[in-house]
């Protein structure tokens, strides 16, 4: 081991969502007087404002800390924060990666949930050694010894000695310090050797291009050398080597074992993908590092530009997205109702909110999504395979000889008292179970196969709502299944709106087909004609609701001159009118496409 | 220049159930003359202002129920506006009255005040339909009270009539209107009820207490009364409004025609010199501040609730939606003439929409003017809000 590397930890945090990761790495930076309070953002680390509000981290962010500690050594801390949420499990991962150890945030009140053990797993998966916390213990609620008892029963850690802490009120930081100076073991690598360096994140910057942070395993890396991205094979050279502090400070180089940025003139996010391994072209590693997978779309769905925006506008925004955006697909396609648009490839569901979100507020461009979609493998009568990610593209049913849609393993962990009403919405969900283990008395968790279809639309909200939010979720695709899918067209007023097709499968058409006619009914706002909507297989109509005519919208007299309070009326409905979208006769709100797709705790 | 200039007066003997203007009831005499007192201060500040610059061509005395003060008060709240402003001869002065609260004495008094217009609010000629309305009086004090302006020699008489009412059937909306004809007055306004919340009769409503009309029923009575007052001669010049020829209320008018207008008095709202503004709506502030008024001008601005200069935006959207009511519609020339610029260029990104309306028949565009046609009043919001350019700037 090299001397610098003794005095260096690498090191991440991993919790649930709400657990507190990101309010300890404000507590953490914030200790180590990095960022003056009166600077300080509410959790630094989060620095998108989706982020913030959202309350998830889904970028990535890493800071350089130097730490003085009680054996009187100055070390230098490396905190890697991960993002927290199903759909970056790959991106956890490669973080993960670049680390020796994590500090494990559990809830002191609520204890031990599915992502929690999902991303331990993970962790475990790459040899980390794991410090567990337990956090917001200056709650009532708090439970310390009974979850730190869950901690060893579920996880196998020893919880003994876990630090207790409480992040928003900063006790206990030092002692989590002091854990991650004895217990995180330093990094090893040999800085002479051929260059291995593992991108764990990349982001894009106007001036310097792709800013790629780095986890350098073996050799150095400086300024000026050409260098080659293993996967990809592709050559560039480097600008500018730095680390954060947590602005970002260049460097003379990077060694083995230790963590920054590495700018090369890279021009999308997508060449620089996470998990890559730059080595030195001149003097290749062997091999590069393991682990390195592309970016693989779960969910699909079309994005359009809303009445008034421009085409370009919103191609000019998505293609900014994609630069910082290595998992975000998009291309060009067409459709009857909406016209020119997008098909978009995302992670997850999420991952598809939080890109529709930064149209609308970093670009401030309005759009309509339809309906997401999994990929499905249609099968020809021929023989021929093709993946079908559009509901409108969807063969004629009579050249296809089957369907297959894709399946997940998803881990459903619950208080016991929810068993039931859990296994009934997934069972309802086409869910198989495969089995459940009672991780406490009182905690349980299901292992499910369920079509992904039917995890995409509103099973989450489904599942906060019927745990009053304590049931928690995790969920990875495992294999492609033949399945029973057709696909329902949406009429309005005897119009087919393409936009609104949606494949389902054959058992829950009928009540997919009267939900959407129902919203739609809720939602599209009375004509001057009857406007009936109509669900239909085929030829065959399933459901059927009608949206009655109006026969009167005037005013009557605005007394004394009082104009002001009309107008007000008047502007706000053309607001409205403005989220309107025209499909042949009918006019629809534009929120129409999300709410056929929304949970609906009634229903 | 010309000004109209409109009075509120906030009082009245009993509120309707289905109001919802800023009125009243129940307060006596002194507090009358208390708000008089503060109203004809007003005037005078205002005058200050405007009345070197402004003639008054028409003066409205609306409210609430003017006739309910003491004849002495109102004339001297018309000497107050003479003394301040220069009226023109043949200026248009209407009052508005409840039919209870009439007598002889007053409507001369009126009269010799140079108040040569009365607006009846009679509601209804349904006694059932006035209960339901919570109107104070019956259809009998309508009648006598008609005859007794007549007899003053009043010769300019506008009646108010409702429909759409809980209760009101076709039947009897079409009697009180025959009724109504019947006594040839000048103006008709056939109003369809609004029900507002926060009323008496949305209440009732609400609780089932009493059934609404349908809007088919409201459209029906609406339609027949415009085709009605046609056939009698009347020129249906705006959405609620029908006149004979010339007679149309000149006041009003103003309104729909981004006209100048001041109002004076709790909550009136003004345009002039292209801005809006709207006077503060606490019946004790405004006495308050009336009993406290030097007479200093910088006192005007304590008046005023909101206050907003119109940008071009705004002006061309009220331009439209008020030009609309006019059932004569609105002219691209004079469009042009005003703001510089074409109607087709201002709204061509709202075009499309005006011309599904054009084709659907709810709006007609022929000789240089775009109007509602009759089923277009029955949606004539959604057709207007389509011209709303909206603005950064709100009144607040």
């Amino acid at each position: 081991m090299e001397q610098y590397q003794k005095y260096i930890r690498n090191f991440c945090i991993i919790a649930h969502i709400d657990h507190g990761k990101s309010t300890l790495a404000d507590r953490i930076i914030e200790s180590t007087g990095l960022v003056s309070h009166r600077d300080m953002r509410e959790q630094f680390l989060d620095n998108m404002e989706l982020e913030r509000e959202r309350g998830i981290t889904i970028k990535l962010q890493t800071t350089r800390i130097t730490y003085q500690a009680k054996d009187g050594n100055e070390y230098v801390f490396n905190l890697i924060d991960t993002p927290g949420h199903v759909d970056f499990t790959y991106e956890v991962s490669r973080s993960l990666a670049a680390c020796e150890g994590a500090v494990l945030i559990v809830d002191a009140t609520q204890g031990v949930e599915a992502q929690t053990l999902a991303n331990v797993y993970l962790a475990l998966d790459e040899n980390l050694e794991i410090l567990p916390v337990l956090n917001k213990i200056d709650l009532l609620s708090a439970r310390p010894d009974e979850i730190k008892l869950e901690i060893e029963e579920i996880i196998g850690i020893d919880a003994h000695e876990a630090p207790l802490i409480s992040a928003k009120e900063g006790i206990g930081i030092e002692e989590v310090l002091e854990h991650v100076v004895s217990d995180v073991p330093c990094p090893k690598g040999n800085p002479e050797g051929k260059l291995k360096a593992l991108i764990f994140d990349s982001y894009y910057d106007n001036y310097k291009g792709v800013v790629s942070y780095t986890r350098v395993f073996d050799g150095k890396v400086r300024k000026g050398d050409m260098i080659r991205l293993m996967n990809t094979g592709k050559k560039y050279e480097v600008t500018e080597v730095g680390t954060y502090v947590p602005g970002p400070m260049p460097c003379e180089e990077l060694s083995a074992g230790e963590v920054g940025y590495v700018c090369a003139s890279i021009k999308q996010v997508a060449d620089a993908r996470v998990g890559d391994t730059i080595t030195i072209d001149a003097d290749p590693a062997d091999e590069p590092l393991p682990g390195y997978k592309k970016a693989q779309p779960m969910v699909y769905c079309g994005i359009y530009p809303a009445e008034g925006e421009k085409y370009e506008s919103v191609k000019d925004a998505l293609e900014k997205l994609q630069v910082n955006d290595a998992a975000f697909h998009f291309e060009p396609e067409t459709s009857t109702a909406l016209g020119f648009g997008f098909r978009c490839g995302f992670l997850g569901l999420l991952h598809m909110e939080i890109i529709v979100e930064r149209l609308e507020r970093e670009f401030d461009l309005g759009v309509i999504t339809t309906s997401p979609s999994v990929i499905y493998r249609v099968v020809m009568n021929s023989g021929e395979v093709i993946m079908i990610q559009n509901p409108t593209n969807l063969p004629d049913i009579m050249e296809i000889d089957h369907v297959e849609e894709p399946i997940v393993k998803a881990d459903i962990m619950i208080p016991k008292e929810y068993v039931g009403s859990i296994m009934e919405l997934c069972q309802d969900r086409r869910g198989r179970m495969i089995h459940m283990e009672y991780i406490t008395e009182a905690r349980v968790l299901i292992h499910y196969e369920m079509p992904l279809n039917e995890v995409i639309y509103d099973f989450f909200d489904a599942l906060k709502s019927k745990t009053r939010g304590y049931g928690s979720l995790d969920y990875e695709f495992i294999k492609y299944e033949k399945s029973s899918v057709v696909k329902m067209d949406i009429l309005l007023n005897k119009d087919l709106v393409d936009a609104f097709s949606m494949i389902v499968h054959e058992s829950k058409a009928y009540v997919r087909g009267r939900f959407v006619c129902e919203k739609l009914k809720e939602i599209i706002p009375m004509h001057q004609f009857e406007v009936p909507i109509q669900a239909a297989i085929g030829q065959k109509v399933i459901a059927r609701e009608t949206v009655k005519a109006y026969r009167k919208d005037v005013t009557a007299k605005c007394y004394g001159g009082d104009i002001s309070r009309k107008k007000k009326l008047l502007e706000k409905q053309k607001e409205g009118k403005k989220r309107m979208r025209q499909f042949g006769t009918v006019e629809v709100p534009q929120e129409a496409f999300t709410a056929v797709l929304k949970y609906d705790d009634n229903k | 220049m010309t000004v109209g200039i409109y009075v509120h007066i906030p009082f009245c003997v009993k509120k309707c159930s289905y109001c919802d203007f800023l009125s009243f009831e129940g307060e006596q005499a002194p507090i009358h003359e208390a708000y008089a007192e503060a109203l004809v201060k007003e005037i005078e500040l205002l005058s200050q202002v405007y009345s070197k610059k402004y003639l008054v061509n028409s003066i409205f005395i609306g409210g609430g129920t003017p006739s309910i003060l003491a004849l002495s008060t109102v004339s001297g709240i018309m000497h107050a506006v003479r003394a301040a402003f220069h009226v023109e001869k043949d200026a248009e002065i209407t009052i508005e009255a409840n039919p209870r609260t009439l007598s002889a004495l007053k409507l001369e008094s009126y009269l010799s005040a140079g108040i040569n217009r009365l607006s009846i609010g009679a509601q209804s000629l349904d006694d059932a339909v006035l209960k339901s309305l919570g109107r104070v009086h019956l259809s009998r004090d309508v009648f006598d009270c008609y005859g007794m302006a007549r007899a003053a020699g009043f010769n300019n008489i506008n009646l108010d009539l409702m429909f759409g009412v809980p209760g009101q059937t076709f039947e009897i909306w079409k009697s009180t209107l025959d009724e109504a004809l019947g006594l040839e007055p000048e103006h008709v306004s056939f109003y369809s009820l609004q029900v507002e919340e926060g009323t008496k009769l949305h209440e009732m409503l609400a609780a089932g207490a009493v059934e609404g009309v349908s809007d088919e029923l409201d459209r029906k009575m609406y339609h027949f009364a415009a085709k009605a007052l046609q056939g009698a001669g009347y020129c249906h010049y705006e959405i609620s409004n029908a006149a004979k020829p010339g007679l149309e209320c000149k006041h009003n008018v103003k309104y729909w025609s981004m006209a100048n207008y001041l109002g004076a008095g709790l909550g009136a709202h003004s345009y002039i010199g292209g801005a809006r503004f709207g006077n503060v709506r606490s019946l004790e502030k405004y006495i308050e501040m009336g009993s406290k008024r030097s007479g200093e001008l910088t006192e005007i601005g304590a008046l005023r609730e909101w206050v907003h200069e119109n940008d071009p935006a705004d002006d061309m959207s009220e331009y439209m939606f008020t030009g609309l009511r006019m059932m004569k519609g609105i002219s691209t020339e004079d469009f042009e003439n005003r703001f510089g610029r074409r109607l087709v260029d201002v709204y061509a990104k709202e075009w499309p929409a005006v011309e599904r309306y054009i084709s659907g028949g709810f709006l007609i565009f022929e000789g240089g003017m775009l109007r509602l046609s009759e089923k277009g009043v029955d949606i004539s919001n959604r057709i207007m809000s389509e011209f709303m350019l909206g603005s950064g700037r709100r009144p607040r």
